[in-house]
């Protein structure tokens, strides 16, 4: 790792990168994940799932199975409630379960619970189900076809009247300005068609649980994910049950970047166990995760551009549509809104989510933001290099600033685009020539973030140490992140905080973690709950020192006060019983005012022109982290997302058969990036702080994933002279390209 | 009165207007007037947006006090990985 120098900071604990609480666990291999954990007793799940992309289920006949070897229980669509269809988690009930129809091939239609899982897997295979074969839309065009065959009968379109169901899940029109007008005045028109495969988060550690219901119909639910709460809600809501029946205990999680922000297993775990008596562990294969947990949706886009030849931005039309399969999906809405780079004065976006039967899409990253910069960013370089303009000076020109309006129609707030480009121009890579037989692309991205719901507790212990406890999972090094805001808050060191990840019976309610929320919302309930105690500090040192309470400050974790001797936090805390009892607080907030991060992406390349194979040669990332808490895991943010980039620039992709099977539902097939594909990501945090945070913190976690498409494909264009607009750009696709040209 | 900035998508109930004029002293009460002038797009802004009040993203903002001057922006609610 390249690790950036940060200059000195006002902060004496924000900024330094001590180890992180959790990392001699977890590099040891002591830390427990999802499926690392047994119980006595426990039987082992195995899902039988459908061989075809839509179909109506005929029957289910469990019989044989049930009376084979081991086997304890067996569930179906008919062991669960059934939701109303306008039920929010409706489709997570029938995703994790299929009822009368399967929408796509991997769909779960049925699962055992035996002894051991060789024993589950043959009683699974033998259950035997009639289907009824339904047409199968795979693919954008297909959905949108005039009169094509409808995915999901209960799929109503979101946001607009609609007089019956239909295969788009969002419409979602937004623009400013005259666009015919501007594109009629433009010096300079570009206009090009993109799209994109479904691809997969790639998370290494699979879905995995082990759910134990006791004979008072409680159930404790261990499982990897990124919100407990949200599991516990989710499996409350899809088996019909009280939330107060269900405890979740979070495991380390072992990658997610928003594929574990919905479940899959948990409730399937809990009838089994209801029905068995017996804990049940299912643990998902890498098949089964490919095969039936959400990717990133398919695309299809065309953007056309205008700019002045003095390299002003004048005009953006915008079509994207985002194949989200069998369920209502977001991608569509959010992609149009993710376009906000540029002040662009005139706009008009179009965009949709088309059903598809594939699997149900979920998030990935700053969901649909890549689609569309892969898109739009292309065609800014081809704007760029037309009018010969260094693509930086191109965005400068043009960079939204605070005030500026999004594509929604709200201004910005304090954004630090400008400071990303300005740090790009003056760094070493983009200071250095290009490497001989090598392009250089540049490409940029931008995430809006979210706050919502967190809480945190904050135990005082009596020697002045502090336990630090919350409701975010631990997912890119938020121990650290949470201890790092207490210490700097209290002004003790940060190696005396113990931060703790809560099951749901320990902690307040926290909502899951997305939209790069963690260190943000959760962040601010932590310095909250310090807050609210070193009011108490200050009372309590008041009666130790026997001074008014108003003339105690806190300074560096101690009370002073003029003339007296200052009281340390630990000298309190000794005296906690005579002079209040124990100190303890609790934060738990709505939290609004989450900066948008923006990046700037640069990356050398050679091309291969007889293979087709794109080599990375050098590749840096630069983005606003508003303020790094701890630089080194917003570096791993940032070489996270650019590495899953890279993949889903060169390589990634889902290859359905014409029946809609996956063929490369493995890691062999299915080919990520790995350590020596690639060089070391060089990384740059700027940092523009958030002024609606205490410490002035932007959520860092998605915005890394979206500029590497773009940046790739602008050097590829650059090295080639063509113009790659299909990802993956893999080698065949290029060579394709290559004679094409 | 808070002015109420609306998406393209919301103006189909408006005639297109972009920006009104509502009287209200919360968010929900600024909804709620909308939906009287314009049959409809209440439930829109209540179940499909989120507010933005002075630069910050509001995901349910029922209860949000808004002043005079307050400018308010409905845009779609916004989720993440």
């Amino acid at each position: 790792m390249t690790a950036t120098e940060n200059p000195p900071t006002k902060y004496k604990y924000i900024g330094t990168r001590p180890i992180r609480h959790d990392g001699y666990d977890k590099v040891t291999g002591k830390a427990r994940f999802a499926a690392d954990k047994d119980l006595p007793g426990q039987l082992r799940g195995s899902f039988l799932r459908s061989p075809h992309a839509h179909a109506r289920i005929v029957s289910i006949d469990t019989s044989a199975a049930l009376i084979m070897a081991g086997v304890k229980a067996i569930v179906t669509g008919a062991d669960f409630p059934t939701l109303d269809v306008k039920n929010p988690s409706h489709d997570i009930a029938v995703n994790l379960m299929a009822r009368d129809v399967v929408y796509y091939n991997g769909h779960a239609v049925a699962c055992v619970a035996a002894t051991t899982k060789p024993e589950a897997d043959a009683a699974a295979a033998a259950i035997v189900v009639e289907y009824e074969l339904l047409p199968a839309i795979l693919t954008i065009d297909e959905s949108l076809a005039e009169g094509a065959p409808l995915v999901n009968d209960n799929n109503m379109t979101k946001f607009v009247e609609s007089d019956g169901p239909s295969n788009l899940a969002t419409v979602t029109e937004l623009g400013r300005g005259d666009v015919d007008e501007a594109f009629a005045a433009a010096d300079l028109v570009i206009e090009r068609e993109f799209d994109t495969a479904d691809v997969h988060q790639g998370y290494i550690e699979p879905h995995a649980c082990i759910v134990d219901v006791g004979l008072d119909g409680r159930a404790d639910i261990w499982a990897s994910s990124q919100g407990h709460f949200k599991v516990r809600a989710l499996t409350a809501a899809t088996l019909g049950w009280d939330t107060a029946r269900i405890k979740v205990t979070p495991a380390e999680i072992g990658g997610g970047f928003g594929g574990k922000t919905t479940i899959y297993l948990e409730p399937v775990a809990a009838r089994l166990s209801e029905i068995s008596g017996r804990p049940v562990k299912i643990v998902m294969s890498r098949d089964e995760v490919l095969r039936a947990t959400g990717p990133a949706p398919s695309s299809k886009s065309r953007v056309k551009i205008g700019a002045t030849n003095d390299g002003e931005l004048t005009v953006m039309e915008a079509s994207l549509a985002y194949g989200v399969g069998p369920f209502g999906d977001m991608a569509g809405l959010v992609g149009a809104m993710s376009i906000a780079s540029y002040k662009m004065p005139n706009l008009k976006l179009h965009s949709v989510g088309a059903l598809t039967n594939t699997p149900k899409t979920a998030a990935y990253r700053a969901p649909s933001a890549p689609h569309a910069a892969f898109a739009v960013e292309s065609v800014i370089d081809d704007v760029a290099q037309a009018l010969d303009m260094d693509p930086i000076d191109l965005r400068l020109k043009n960079a939204a600033v605070e005030g500026d309006l999004t594509a929604m129609g709200m201004p910005h707030p304090k954004i630090g685009f400008i400071e990303c480009l300005e740090a790009m121009a003056d760094s070493d890579h983009y200071k250095s020539p290009v490497p001989e037989g090598a392009a250089r692309g540049l490409g940029t991205g931008f995430w809006f973030n979210i706050g919502e719901q967190s809480s945190a507790t904050v135990n005082l212990n009596e020697d002045g140490t502090a336990t630090v406890i919350t409701g975010s999972p631990d997912i890119g090094g938020s121990r650290a992140s949470m201890a790092l805001m207490a210490a700097e808050t209290l002004g003790i060191d940060v190696y005396k905080i113990t931060p703790v990840v809560a099951d749901t019976e320990s902690v307040g309610f926290t909502d899951v973690t997305e939209g790069s929320r963690a260190t943000f919302a959760t962040g601010m309930a932590v310095v909250h709950a310090c807050r609210e105690l070193i009011e108490e500090l200050k009372t309590r040192a008041a009666k130790m020192m026997e001074v008014e309470v108003d003339t105690v400050s806190w300074v560096d974790g101690a009370a002073v006060s003029d003339g007296k001797d200052p009281v340390s936090l630990a000298a309190i805390t000794a005296k906690a019983k005579r002079t209040g009892g124990p100190l303890t607080a609790t934060g738990s907030l709505t939290a609004a005012g989450a900066g948008p991060s923006f990046a700037v992406h640069c990356c050398d390349l050679a091309v291969d022109e007889e293979t087709g194979q794109v080599t990375i040669l050098r590749y840096t990332a630069v983005q606003d982290a508003g303020t790094a808490i701890h630089p080194s895991y917003v570096e791993g943010q940032m070489q996270g997302g650019s590495v899953q980039g890279i993949g889903w620039a060169l390589n990634e992709e889902y290859i359905f058969d014409t029946d809609g099977a996956l063929e490369n539902a493995s890691f062999l097939d299915y080919r990520v990036p790995v350590a020596s594909d690639l060089p070391m990501i060089e990384t740059i945090i700027v940092e523009v702080p958030n002024p609606s945070h205490p410490y002035g913190v932007r959520g860092v976690g998605e915005t890394g994933i979206v500029p590497p498409m773009a940046t790739i494909a602008n050097a590829i264009q650059r090295a080639t002279g063509t113009r790659m607009t299909s990802l993956p750009m893999s080698p065949p696709k290029i060579l394709a390209a290559l004679n094409e040209a | 009165m808070p002015r109420a900035h609306l998406m393209t998508d919301h103006r189909r109930f408006t005639d297109g207007e972009a920006v009104i004029e509502v009287d209200g002293a919360t968010v929900g009460a600024v909804i709620g007037e909308l939906e009287r002038r314009f049959p409809g797009l209440g439930e829109v802004l209540t179940h499909a947006s989120s507010a933005g009040v002075d630069g910050e993203i509001h995901a349910e903002p029922e209860y949000l006090e808004v002043g005079p001057d307050t400018d308010i922006y409905f845009v779609a609610p916004l989720a993440g990985g």
